[in-house]
C-alpha cells in the first residue's frame, strides 16, 4: 500500500518479477542483434547503432502491446492479476527502451550536422500534407513524450496528489500514444521494409489490443438484476452471496456498487478503488478488510476507510436484508462515512 | 492466506499464482523473442558500403570544388579515379577548397567506399588540405563533362556519403530525414536507378554544370522521375537536370 512515498516500492514479488522481465529484455536484444547480423547477405551489414535502433524500437512496441492487453486479460482470468500488480514496472521499462530508440535516432539520423537535432526532427521531412510521405518520426516523438509523462507520474505519490480523475485521464492517453505508434510504424518502417512479417506483426498487435478491449468492455456492460423495492436495488438472496466475496451491482445511473459478505456481515462500498480505479468487487475480504484485486489496497467493511496509517476513503452504501434477500440503497454516502453492515439473522433483518 | 489463491502483491504469492506466472512469463518471453527473431531475420539487405573511420591517411591528387568537392587521384587503385570529399559529419567541403581548386593537393582523411564508389571523409580542423609542391597536373586534371545522351529515368535521390557506407541502411523513408540533412549540408546528391533486370546505376546530380543545393530537398528519398542529360565525368557518371525536370511518381 501507499504511504511512505520515499520508499521504492519493491517487495519480493516485484523483485522476482523484475529479474524475469529484465532477463527477457536482454534475451530479446541479444537475439535480435545476433540475427540481424547473421541473416544479411554476404558483404552487407548494419551499422551497430542502426541495428540497436531497430532492436529497441520493435521491443518497446511489443512490450506496449502486452501492457495494453493486461487489463482485459485480468478481467477474463484473475490469474493475470500479478501482471497488473506490476504493470508500472513494465511501463517504465518500456519507456526507457523507447527512449534509447528515440535517442539513438536523434543522434544518428539527426545529429552530426549544423542543424540542431531537435529542429531537424521537425523540418528535415516537411511533407506534413502527405499521408505516405508524412514525417513519421514526429509521431514517435509525441508518443515518447506521452510515455515520459506517464512514467514520470506513475508513482503513487502522483496518483495521490493529482487526484484519481486527472491521473486516470493522463494514463488513458496511453491509447493516444499507441495509436500514434501504429501510425509511426505504418508510415515509417513499413514504407521501407515491405516483407509480410512486418505487416503481420503490426496487424496482429493492433488487432489483439482492439479485440481484447472490445470484448472486455462488452462483458463489463452486462447489467445485473435491477429489480428493486422502494428505490432499493435487489442484490441477491443471502445464501447466493459467497463468503468473503462480493456481487457487483450496476445502477442505471451512478457508479457500480460492490456488495460484500464477510461471515454474517453484509456491507456495500463503491466498486471503484481509490488507487487506480481497480474493480473492488472482484476483490476479497482479508482480515475484515475489503482488498483490491489489483494492488492490494484495503478498506474497512464498516466505513470504507483504509486502516491506519493509510488514509484512502471510498463511498459506502446502506444495505438491508428482507425475507432473506439483500438490498442496497443506490445513493452513495460520502467517502469514508461509517455505515453499519447488515447482520444476517440480526436485528436489522426485516420481514 | 496460504491455501487460498487470492493474489495480493504485498503478501506471500500463492503457489498457483507462482506456477501460472512461471508458465506465462516463460511463454511471453519466448513468444516475444520469437517475434523479434522473425523480424530481425527478414530485414532487407542494407548494402555493402564501409567506412574505415580509424584508417586516416594522406591522398594526393588534383582538387576541384565544382560541381562538388572532389579529388582526382591515383591513390585508390593506381588508375585515375575520382573520390568525392566530405567532412566527418553531414557537410560538404567544396567551399573550403577555395584557391586550391585545380591545384595538386594532399588531403588527409579516411575512405568510405562501396564497390567502385569512393569518398574521402577529411579530418576535422584546417590542415585537412594543403598544396602539394611535388605534385603535377599531368594526366590527373579534371576533364570537361562529356554528354552521353538525354535520358528520362525513375529512381531515388539520396546522399552519396550515407549510401557509400556511412550508414546502413541509407535509403528510403526511414533514412529520408538524414539524407535531407546531408544534402542541406552540401554533400553531393546521387541518383540511384534500378532497371527491370535489377541492374543498378548511380549518377552524381548536377544542374547546368553546378552543384544542386536545398532546391532538391522536396524530392529526396522518394520515387521520382528525372529528365536530363547523362554525362561522363572521368570515371563518374553525372545526371545534369534542373529541379524543374524532377517529378514525384
Ligand atoms: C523521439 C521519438 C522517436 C523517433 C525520432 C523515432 C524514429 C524512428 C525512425 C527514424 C525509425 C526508422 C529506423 C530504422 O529503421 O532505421 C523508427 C522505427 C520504429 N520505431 Fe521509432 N521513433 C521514436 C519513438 C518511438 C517509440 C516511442 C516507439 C515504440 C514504443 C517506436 C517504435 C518504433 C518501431 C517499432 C519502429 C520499426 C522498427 C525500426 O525500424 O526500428 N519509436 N523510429
Ligand atoms: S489497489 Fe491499485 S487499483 Fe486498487
Amino acid at each position: 500500500m501507499s504511504h511512505d512515498y520515499k520508499m521504492v516500492q519493491w517487495n519480493p514479488f516485484k523483485k522476482r518479477f523484475d529479474v524475469w522481465m529484465l532477463s527477457g529484455v536482454a534475451l530479446y536484444l541479444v537475439s535480435f542483434i545476433t540475427l540481424t547480423y547473421a541473416t544479411q547477405p554476404e558483404g552487407n551489414s548494419f551499422t551497430p547503432i542502426q541495428a540497436m535502433i531497430r532492436a529497441t524500437g520493435t521491443l518497446a512496441f511489443l512490450m506496449l502491446n502486452f501492457i495494453l492487453c493486461i487489463g482485459p486479460l485480468a478481467r477474463f482470468s484473475h490469474r493475470f492479476r500479478p501482471f497488473l500488480y506490476n504493470r508500472r514496472h513494465i511501463g517504465v521499462t518500456t519507456f526507457l527502451i523507447a527512449l534509447v530508440h528515440g535517442g539513438l535516432v536523434l543522434l544518428w539520423y539527426h545529429g552530426f550536422s549544423e542543424t540542431n537535432a531537435f529542429v531537424s526532427l521537425f523540418i528535415s521531412n516537411p511533407r506534413y500534407d502527405s499521408i505516405s510521405g508524412f514525417p513519421f518520426e514526429v509521431l514517435g516523438f509525441i508518443a515518447l513524450i506521452i510515455m515520459f509523462l506517464m512514467a514520470a507520474t506513475s508513482h503513487d505519490f502522483w496518483n495521490a496528489n493529482l487526484g484519481p480523475g486527472i491521473w486516470k485521464a493522463l494514463h488513458m492517453s496511453v491509447y493516444v500514444a499507441y495509436g500514434l505508434l501504429v501510425a509511426h510504424m505504418a508510415l515509417g518502417a513499413l514504407q521501407f521494409e515491405k516483407r509480410p512479417i512486418f505487416f503481420l506483426v503490426l496487424g496482429t498487435g493492433a488487432g489483439t489490443v482492439i479485440l481484447l478491449h472490445l470484448v472486455s468492455s462488452i462483458a463489463s456492460l452486462r447489467i445485473s438484476d435491477r429489480i428493486g423495492h422502494e428505490g432499493w436495488l435487489r442484490v441477491a438472496e443471502v445464501r447466493e452471496l459467497e463468503d468473503k466475496r462480493a456481487k457487483i451491482i450496476r445502477p442505471v445511473d451512478g457508479d457500480a456498487i460492490a456488495v460484500f459478505r464477510d461471515g454474517d456481515r453484509i456491507a456495500a462500498v463503491s466498486n471503484i478503488c481509490r488507487h487506480q480505479g481497480g474493480p473492488l468487487g472482484e476483490g476479497k475480504v482479508v482480515d475484515g478488510c475489503i482488498t483490491c484485486p489489483w494492488h492490494g489496497f484495503q478498506y474497512r467493511m464498516e466505513d470504507g476507510q483504509s486502516p491506519p496509517p493509510f488514509t484512502e476513503k471510498i463511498a459506502t452504501y446502506a444495505t438491508r436484508i428482507m425475507n432473506g434477500t439483500v438490498y442496497v440503497n443506490p445513493k452513495p454516502n460520502p467517502p469514508g462515512t461509517p455505515q453499519a453492515p447488515s447482520e444476517v439473522g440480526g436485528s436489522n433483518e426485516q420481514g | 492466506m496460504s491455501k487460498d489463491d487470492f493474489f495480493i502483491g504485498w503478501a506471500e504469492t500463492p503457489e498457483v499464482d507462482r506456477r501460472f506466472m512461471l508458465g506465462a512469463g516463460l511463454s511471453i518471453i519466448t513468444g516475444t523473442t520469437a517475434v523479434g527473431i522473425g523480424i530481425s531475420a527478414r530485414q532487407r539487405p542494407v548494402g555493402s558500403g564501409t567506412w574505415n573511420m580509424g584508417e586516416i591517411r594522406e591522398w594526393r591528387g588534383i582538387a576541384t570544388s565544382e560541381p562538388y568537392g572532389m579529388i582526382r587521384t591515383l591513390d585508390l587503385d593506381g588508375t585515375e579515379r575520382t573520390a568525392l570529399l566530405a567532412c566527418q559529419g553531414k557537410c560538404g567541403v567544396s567551399a573550403k577548397i577555395g584557391a586550391l581548386a585545380g591545384k595538386p593537393v594532399v588531403v588527409k582523411g579516411s575512405l568510405i567506399h562501396r564497390g567502385r564508389h569512393a569518398m574521402i571523409a577529411v579530418v576535422d580542423g584546417l590542415d585537412w588540405i594543403r598544396e602539394d609542391p611535388d605534385g603535377s597536373i599531368d594526366g590527373l586534371a579534371f576533364p570537361q563533362p562529356e554528354p552521353i545522351m538525354d535520358v528520362s529515368l525513375n529512381g531515388e535521390i539520396m546522399d552519396s556519403k550515407c549510401w557509400f557506407g556511412a550508414m546502413r541502411p541509407a535509403r528510403g523513408k526511414i533514412h529520408k530525414s538524414c539524407a535531407s540533412l546531408c544534402i542541406r549540408g552540401g554533400l553531393p546528391p546521387a541518383f540511384y536507378v534500378r532497371d527491370m533486370k535489377d541492374q543498378t546505376a548511380l549518377m552524381i546530380m548536377t544542374s547546368g554544370g553546378y552543384g544542386h543545393n536545398k532546391d532538391l530537398l522536396p524530392f529526396v528519398a522518394e520515387s521520382v522521375s528525372i529528365t536530363g542529360q547523362l554525362q561522363r565525368f572521368g570515371d563518374l557518371f553525372l545526371l545534369d537536370a534542373p529541379v524543374s525536370a524532377i517529378t514525384r511518381l
